[in-house]
């Protein structure tokens, strides 16, 4: 009896260690991007999915990160590098899984960016792609807070020349404030990022 | 790792459970530290920084410093393998003993598929999401002023291309517009342009919006392509629709419908217009007399399917356009009448993926049926073309330095024309023609800074009873991060024009010939792109008679020759000022042949030595509008004088043409567009028309070639009715 009692807490130390290592590598990669290391947070996250192909979390972070860095970004042709390598980590799990609304979430931020980082050449073909991205996150998870955000955010942002009416998409964003209260991220590293965007449109909303 | 091992050791009582925790600190620390550090660096030596170097399978790495130097601890024993990887590189795999790799330097292979790879740019200007050095951008060629929504007339903004006005096709540097081939897909289209008669100009029968990657070749093309001495344009249909949506547009020149369902898999567009322009040239003086003004009915719809490893495309289109006008002519005292009514349709399907390792096949079918009925005064003629292209294309990627194609096609035309004077002459004329082309083609790349290009053609004509052979070559050598030079060279062969070979019983014809030799610089930076090409052609087996007109009784011969020269340039910005894009063309030719019925060599009538356009776009942001210009110009035309004694004596003054559009968004999904072509109402004239006969003085007397209307002006509003809101139309302008 003891030794299946000792036997059965060795495979719990062994299976919460392999969880500990992949707790501490991403815990340490987060830390690198906190500290705004953004390549080597990158490079860590990289790393990481290499060794843990299940798991679809850290190429959504050297998705994510990288994404990210490009708004922070004047010279084009980084804004490029920054942002092929972020569309070449998410296609990896997008060819994985097509029902996880965090990767279209994350695929219309990507296309976001390109739109941000030259209006005149790619707002007309992207723009189309950021709302066709929205619309697969939604169908798959209607109550995402970052989809129901970012879709409204995405349109308020144009809403300056396209005339478009303002009030539903404001009533979105406080749908989306709502949502963030209540969401539950499936693990400690899920993604819960957006509220901070969201209170801050929120505020522009009331205005 | 270690974790095995501990499962197999069974602890029995708490002795063992402190020498287990013992053992595992042990382990621990014996397995815990090797270092791993070198240094990363390019194949010139020059450090890396800012890649990614780690063991494969663990977390454990770094990233490269400034100085490319790495250095990081790791668990992991024995033999592993180490990865470099960075975007800019091929990543990098070596297998390494973790105990022993300490200060090593690895050298990092270029990715030859890397953004700033070198491209062959001789000859070619691009426009799309997949071209690396775009010229043109999709939206251009509808939003720039004075195009009105024809993609040739966006295209004669570029260098290259000659402004012929009262012809409008596409006249690439010295040749006649016959000499450009366009392509749907890889595909010929024997008819791209509407009908058409004399000194009305005409315009591409397709419509910019189901495309979504153009590139022009203005000479020294792929060996891929065959039939055009001078040019080919490629078209390429969008793989994927952007949505489900619905297009309205009413247009002061008619209206228009179009409808996109998307599935799953496969998605379908269908687009339909009507143009009747009888409210517009009753309200608008025009330089023509139209008994019946051009009416048009036309649809185009494409089908799309996405296999697992391929695309199936289908595209088909079809018009019918009639008009009905009196023209002034300098032989008769009355003006003559012409009655047109043309029935044109065209289909394509088209198969493109990818098989085995490193295997793309292309293969497709093209059909185009054209059919014209004309009375000219009171003479009919009757014409019908069936034209089809059968191609398979197969291209394997042997390394990332070296791509292999080859591919066979087959062109089959069958031409037919009629012609009644209703009183004594009743003649029929036509030909039939297969041609079979073979070729093959090498990509390599001896580095990221040099390409380059290697093909031959090999086609037979049965109507011409003759084998051609046709080397292409071309190479781009990149100098320095933003400039490189091209350089390009082909030999071109292409059947005589349906005018000569309808006559094809009375006389044997052969294959009018051209070589071209084009010397390219190119710079780019983000925003902007300078070009300048130089370039000699030289033409040779050009036909050519013996009488005023051709006619089945002319003497023919295919002695003539002839050549161009001259120099192109292009620049375009959008950092000038913001929300400001412009570009400027200028091209300079010198040209002379000795062909047709001319006496000796001359310029022929459609070459200006100087052509100069000037684009503008801005978008105002207050307004929710964007603006345009566009000035055209170019220098005088030849034109032959028969009152003097030298051929070709004449010259046009210089053509200008400034045209203004403007778009306004109303709401994202509606737009008010305006647009007005020769603001400033210069009365250009393309050239004069002579009696063929002299009057009682001696004097033979001309009229002058002129636009069917001064200016021409077009209001129109366009809705889309789609779920995402911010959809609009401003790409079908």
């Amino acid at each position: 009896m003891k030794k299946i009692i000792t036997l059965a807490a060795f495979l719990v130390v062994v299976i919460s260690s392999a969880q500990t290592q992949f707790e501490q590598g991403m815990g340490k990669a987060f830390g690198l991007w906190k500290e705004g290391k953004n390549t080597e947070a990158s490079a860590l996250f990289e790393r990481i999915a290499a060794a843990e192909k299940t798991s679809y979390l850290p190429n959504y972070y050297v998705a994510l990160i990288n994404a990210t860095s490009s708004f922070n970004e004047k010279d084009k042709t980084k804004i490029d590098l920054l942002l092929t390598k972020a569309q070449e980590a998410l296609d990896v799990e997008l060819i994985k899984d097509q029902n996880n609304a965090e990767l279209y979430a994350l695929q219309a931020l990507i296309y976001t960016a390109y739109v941000v980082a030259d209006p005149m050449t790619n707002g007309m073909k992207y723009s189309a792609k950021v709302m066709e991205a929205y619309a697969k996150g939604k169908a798959i998870d209607p109550n995402n807070p970052r989809i129901v955000f970012g879709e409204a955010d995405y349109q308020l942002g144009g809403a300056k020349w396209t005339g478009v009416d303002t009030k539903p998409l404001c009533a979105q964003v406080d749908k989306a404030v709502e949502l963030f209260a209540t969401f539950k991220p499936e693990t400690s590293f899920s993604p819960k990022w957006g509220l901070d965007r969201a209170l801050e449109t929120q505020k522009n909303c009331e205005k | 790792m270690s974790h095995q091992n501990k499962i197999i050791f069974k602890p029995t009582g708490m002795k063992t459970k402190i020498f287990t925790i013992a053992f595992l600190l042990f382990t621990a620390f014996i397995f815990a530290q090797n270092t791993i550090s070198g240094k990363v660096l390019d194949q010139k030596g020059k450090p890396v920084p800012g890649a990614n170097i780690y063991i494969d399978g663990t977390y454990d790495g770094a990233t490269s410093s400034e100085t490319g130097d790495f250095s990081f601890e790791t668990t992991a024993t024995g033999n592993q393998t180490l990865v470099i990887s960075f975007l800019l590189f091929e990543t990098f795999k070596k297998e390494i003993d973790v105990t022993n790799f300490k200060d090593q330097s690895l050298k990092l292979r270029e990715n030859v598929n890397a953004l700033d790879a070198v491209v062959i740019t001789a000859g070619t200007l691009e426009s799309g999401d997949k071209a690396r050095v775009s010229v043109l951008k999709p939206l251009d060629i509808v939003t720039t002023a004075g195009s009105a929504g024809n993609i040739i007339a966006a295209l004669q903004t570029l260098p290259g291309t000659q402004t012929v006005g009262e012809d409008g096709r596409l006249f690439v540097r010295g040749g006649e517009a016959s000499e450009t081939q366009t392509f749907v897909d890889g595909l010929r289209v024997a008819q791209p342009y509407g009908a058409s008669t004399n000194n009305l100009p005409t315009r591409s029968r397709f419509s910019p919006f189901l495309f979504s990657g153009i590139a022009f070749s203005t000479g020294g093309y792929s060996a891929e392509y065959g039939e055009a001495l001078s040019s080919v344009l490629l078209l390429n249909t969008q793989d994927e629709p952007d949505q489900n949506k619905t297009d309205i547009a009413l247009m002061t020149v008619g209206l228009g419908i179009g409808n996109t369902q998307k599935w799953k898999k496969s998605s379908f567009s269908i687009n339909t217009n009507y143009i009747n322009l009888a409210p517009y040239q009753a309200v608008i003086p025009q330089n023509v007399d139209w008994n019946n003004p051009y009416q048009s009915i036309g649809g185009e719809a494409v089908y799309r399917y996405h296999f697992e490893r391929g695309i199936f495309k289908f595209y088909a289109a079809f018009d019918a356009e009639k008009f009905d006008l009196n023209q002034k002519n300098v032989n008769f005292v009355d003006p003559v009448r012409t009655d047109l009514n043309n029935n044109n349709f065209y289909l394509n399907a088209s198969y493109k993926g990818d098989f085995g390792t490193g295997w793309q096949l292309t293969s497709g079918i093209s059909y185009g049926y054209s059919k014209n009925k004309v009375k000219y005064d009171i003479n009919d003629v009757d014409s019908n073309e069936n034209a089809a292209q059968l191609k398979l294309k197969l291209r394997k990627n042997i390394s990332n330095y070296f791509k292999l194609s080859f591919g066979a096609d087959y062109f089959i035309t069958k031409f037919n024309e009629n012609f009644d004077d209703n009183i004594s002459i009743k003649t029929s004329n036509g030909y039939d023609s297969n041609i079979a082309a073979f070729y093959t083609e090498g990509d390599i790349l001896f580095s990221k800074k040099l390409a380059m290009k290697v093909g031959v053609r090999l086609s037979n004509n049965s109507l011409l009873d003759e084998t051609n052979f046709a080397p292409r070559a071309s190479m781009a050598y990149k100098v320095s991060k933003n400039s490189q030079f091209s350089f390009a060279y082909g030999d071109f062969s292409q059947t005589p024009v349906v005018d000569y070979i309808k006559y094809s019983k009375y006389h044997q014809f052969e294959s009018e010939k051209a070589s071209h030799y084009i010397l390219n610089y190119q710079f780019t930076k983000p925003g902007q792109t300078f070009r300048a090409e130089a370039y000699y052609k030289d033409y040779s087996n050009l036909v050519q008679y013996n009488t005023r007109d051709i006619q089945y009784n002319s003497v023919f011969n295919n002695n003539g020759s002839g050549y161009a020269k001259g120099l192109d340039l292009f620049w375009r910005d959008n950092n000038l000022y913001k929300n400001l894009e412009y570009w400027i063309s200028y091209s300079y030719i010198d040209s002379e042949r000795q062909y047709k019925n001319f006496p000796n060599m001359a310029t022929p009538n459609f070459v200006a030595n100087h052509s100069l356009s000037i684009v503008t776009k801005y978008f105002i942001t207050d307004w929710k509008s964007q603006i345009g210009f566009t000035n055209s110009y170019s220098s005088g035309r030849p034109y032959n004088d028969p009152n003097q004694t030298q051929f070709m004596n004449g010259k046009t003054k210089s053509y200008n043409s400034l045209s203004f559009n403007w778009a306004y968004l109303l709401t994202t999904q509606k737009i008010l567009y305006f647009s007005v072509s020769n603001v400033l109402g210069t009365q250009n004239v393309f050239g004069y028309d002579y009696a063929k006969l002299p009057d009682a003085n001696g004097v033979y007397n001309r009229q002058p070639v002129l636009p069917t209307a001064d200016r021409f002006f077009f209001v129109g509003f366009f809705w889309t009715i789609s779920d995402n809101k911010n959809e609009n139309q401003l790409k079908n302008l």
